[in-house]
């Protein structure tokens, strides 16, 4: 691979910047792929790395700055015209037609055949496809029953038969096995070999020293550099990934401990986490850190009885409790806001007042099993006022609300259940500066009325602001548990990667 | 590019034993595994079952059901759902028949082609909405099953098609038998429903569109991602489904004769069973025509078999029914899984790896 320097770079994006609303998720990146390289990108969660990936593949148009595919201006529209010049990617979770066999996923969207399927020559061609890759797979075996190793060495297989120059693979590692991973990078050797050029995103820093050629930081939507592997460290990629200013988040105030709440022993659940153990006093915030896929909501949705724990006891109070549904965990005090507020934590066409009684609902019924809507009501008003919902009315649905409000409306609903723990699962995710600091507010309040606040968040300044204690895990396991004034973002960076 | 160790292996891929069933294909090998012991199990029961007559009458009622369950699964494998194809064998069965009545000369295949044409039109009609429009299909049909059937009762004006005003060819059309094999009839009715369905099913697999339709079904984010051009497959189906539609709707017309308002109502339900009991997916993606053949087949033997049973009261027999159905998919799962499981060992012995998991180092 050398004189990669002199080549026609395949790909260039040059003072690239995209705004979302109030957000800038990307400020006049530059990112060159040359022909045969493997190119990582790394960063934190919400450094801009999708965002870059959405704009290579033609789903987000730019808001300023240009592509360029082998020296030539292009613009991307669609995904289809990301394809036509060569630029395929291959998620987390491929995006393979589960009803179809091998073959006809790696040939579907190919558009230069007849009307006539010519199942031979596909069947042939597969298979010499997959054997250029060193892959074994029946082709005549239904994509359903493969493995997500497989799927992906056939969203790589259908990239050649496209002839892509350009594959960005995103967390393409991180649902196989250390075996598959080996297998995976076997495969992208074969493609750099035939010139195609890969962009790798991961959170692994080892697989990213071991893979890549080259190796681009992103922060806080820039590009903070672009080095050879041999010109970087996996330390000085952490530093640059997190130096950033703490200015920002929100001052807590010092409240005192309080008894112990919640002790977690050795939980597990196979496949998910395994041997976890911590304990929460009243009046105190416990920070779960750690990489997307970590196992962090999976100890809450545990915890919460959603995807109850297999091993390990719980004890609340200092007695030992099980829980096997939510239903459980409410009665035992335990509430939990999901990270994914659309999907599970509201019911968007529902009025404000529904959200905020739906879990706490028995509570507001007459004599005659029928909902008391005026104490619903004087119930959901109280919350409005406490937690400042800004909303039109008391019945407006929540989905008309702005994503700061959702996720206070959300907050009121599990406070309205008066737990004695409560679990936040990315409670900033998504929400303007103010809303969060109001959050962060909120937070602070509820542990100083002697809560016990379990908070998981990516957002690291956060979690180092709002947490007395912070546990970090990696892979499903428990790998450091931090006080306040030792905790670093490095440190817990360092924890969370694996990179010594 | 680089040729690197494809030989050998390549070699080795095509070593390995290929069988030719796949386990996909066992579904209607148990279906078929079903309905003879349908036929055993009732053969005992009933005096004088296996007899040329009751051949002809199941074969003759199942051609319509077997004709719209392929209608309803083509439009099924793209994740939707056809529910006025009841309204479509009423309109086209009716205004075929107004037609005929009224020239009496006309050639048999274009009354066929008069009759799959309408149907035809209405299909595109649910399929417009239903693509362009993104409107669910099941809001779409339910509306057009009501709307279509309203039509017709006002068009109507509450008179009836009778079979004597009816040409004399089409009223002894499912009498015409190409083939008498021993004690058997083939009728013309039955042949050519097994022609349409075994030349759909080549079409699925072999045409292009036919694989698109299954790519659609099966993941349709997928396919709108890679640029397929999933509204008009989709539209594609529901015209198809109408056009078969139409051509059970002349068949309807030629094997009553007469023809009310209410023709075809409940068939919508009928072609959905017989599409789920073959083993079409109801979530799309999978499933074959020839599956919901022999789904109508099994309905319909079941059903006509029943009336055979002196002890079965006519009040309960389509609760009986309903339990039949239900007691041969689960049979036909158990058998399913049990040549699955045949179907899958051997080449487990052979090599640590199933067949499907793949994508390892060995050889």
């Amino acid at each position: 691979m050398s004189g990669l320097a002199d080549r026609v770079p395949v790909l260039e994006m040059a003072g690239i910047s995209k705004r979302f609303d109030a957000t800038q998720a990307l400020r006049d990146v530059s990112l060159t792929l040359h022909p045969g390289e493997v190119h990582a990108l790394v960063g934190e969660n919400g450094a801009g790395k999708s965002t870059l990936i959405k704009i290579m593949t033609g789903i987000h148009p730019a808001d300023e700055g240009t592509i360029s595919v082998k020296g030539e201006q292009v613009t991307l529209r669609s995904s289809a015209d990301a394809q036509r010049h060569g630029i395929a990617a291959i998620y987390q979770e491929p995006t393979i037609y589960p009803d179809l066999n091998v073959a006809e996923n790696i040939f579907m969207s190919h558009r230069d055949q007849g009307v006539m399927v010519r199942w031979g020559r596909m069947y042939r061609e597969a298979e010499a496809i997959l054997a250029r890759l060193d892959v074994h797979l029946d082709v005549r075996s239904l994509a359903s029953g493969l493995s997500v190793a497989a799927q992906q060495a056939v969203e790589i297989a259908k990239a050649i038969s496209l002839d892509v120059r350009v594959l960005i693979m995103d967390e393409p590692t991180a649902a196989l096995s250390a075996h598959e991973v080996t297998q995976l990078f076997r495969q992208v050797r074969h493609l750099t070999a035939s010139g195609v050029a890969v962009l790798f995103i991961s959170h692994r820093l080892d697989e990213v020293f071991e893979i890549a050629d080259r190796v681009t930081v992103l922060r806080d939507g820039r590009r903070i550099s672009s080095r050879l592997r041999g010109e970087v460290t996996p330390q000085r990629a952490i530093q640059e990934m997190v130096g950033r200013e703490m200015s920002e988040f929100f001052a807590r105030t010092e409240h005192p401990r309080g008894g112990l709440a919640i002790r977690v022993s050795g939980i597990g659940r196979t496949g998910a986490f395994a041997d976890v153990s911590f304990e929460v006093h009243q009046g105190e915030v416990l920070g779960l850190a750690g990489l997307v896929g970590a196992g962090r909501t999976d100890v809450a949705l545990a915890l919460f009885g959603i995807a109850p724990a297999e091993s390990g006891s719980v004890e609340l109070g200092g007695r030992p409790v099980v829980i096997r549904s939510p239903r459980e965990a409410l009665d035992h005090g335990i509430a939990y806001l999901s990270e994914d507020r659309r999907q599970l934590g509201l019911s968007l066409p529902q009025s404000l007042t529904a959200n905020i009684t739906l879990a706490t609902l028995d509570r507001y019924v007459t004599r005659l099993r029928l909902v008391d809507s005026s104490a619903e009501r004087a119930v959901a008003d109280r919350f409005r006022r406490r937690l400042s919902i800004r909303t039109p009315s008391l019945e407006a649905p929540v989905e008309r609300l702005s994503g700061g409000n959702q996720q206070k409306t959300m907050l009121a609903k599990w406070l309205n259940a008066e737990p004695t723990v409560l679990i936040l699962d990315e409670p900033t995710r998504g929400i303007d500066v103010g809303a969060k600091a109001e959050v962060h507010h909120i937070i602070d309040e509820l542990a100083c009325s002697g809560m016990a606040i379990i908070l998981i968040s990516s957002d690291l300044p956060e979690v180092l602001a709002m947490s007395d204690r912070i546990l970090v895990m990696r892979e499903g396991r428990q790998v450091g548990m931090f006080g306040r004034s030792e905790a670093t973002e490095e440190g817990i960076v360092t924890a969370a990667m694996g990179a010594a | 590019m680089s040729g690197t160790a494809a030989g050998p292996r390549e070699r080795a891929a095509a070593d390995r034993p290929r069988p030719k069933l796949r386990p996909e294909r066992l579904r209607e090998l148990s279906l078929v595994a079903v309905i003879g012991v349908s036929v055993l199990v009732f053969s005992q029961l009933v005096d004088n079952y296996l007899s040329g007559s009751f051949f002809n009458r199941v074969t003759t009622s199942m051609a319509i059901t077997a004709v719209l369950a392929a209608a309803q699964t083509i439009v099924i494998l793209t994740r939707n759902i056809d529910l006025s194809v009841g309204s479509i064998v009423g309109v086209t069965a009716y205004l075929t028949g107004e037609y005929l009545a009224a020239h009496q000369s006309t050639a048999p295949l274009l009354a066929v082609g008069l009759a799959m044409l309408l149907g035809c039109a209405l299909g595109l009609v649910n399929g417009t909405l239903v693509a362009y429009g993104r409107v669910p299909s099941i809001i779409v049909t339910l509306g057009t099953l009501a709307i279509y059937r309203t039509w017709l009762i006002d068009h109507a004006n509450s008179r009836t098609i009778t079979a004597d005003s009816l040409p004399q060819w089409l009223v002894e059309f499912p009498q015409r038998t190409v083939l008498s094999l021993g004690g058997l009839d083939i009728r013309l009715v039955l042949a050519v429903t097994v022609v349409v369905i075994v030349a759909l099913q080549l079409a699925l697999g072999r045409l292009r569109w036919g694989r698109w339709v299954y790519a659609v079904g099966s993941n349709p984010d997928a396919a709108r991602q890679e640029g397929l051009p999933t509204e008009l497959v989709t539209l594609g189906a529901f015209a198809a489904c109408g056009a078969l539609s139409g051509l059970a709707g002349f068949m309807f017309l030629s094997r009553f004769g007469t023809i009310t308002v209410a023709a075809g109502q409940g068939l919508e339900l009928a072609s959905v069973a017989a599409a789920v009991v073959g083993g079409v997916s109801i979530l799309g993606g999978s499933g074959t025509l020839i599956g919901a053949l022999l789904g109508a087949l099994l309905i319909d033997l079941l059903e006509l078999s029943l009336v055979r049973v002196p002890e079965i009261s006519v009040f309960w027999r389509d609760a009986v029914l309903g339990a039949l159905i239900l007691l041969a998919i689960a049979g036909d799962f158990a058998i399913g899984k049990r040549l699955r499981r045949f179907w899958t060992s051997p080449p487990r012995r052979r090599s640590p790896g199933t067949p499907e998991r793949e994508a390892t180092t060995d050889a």
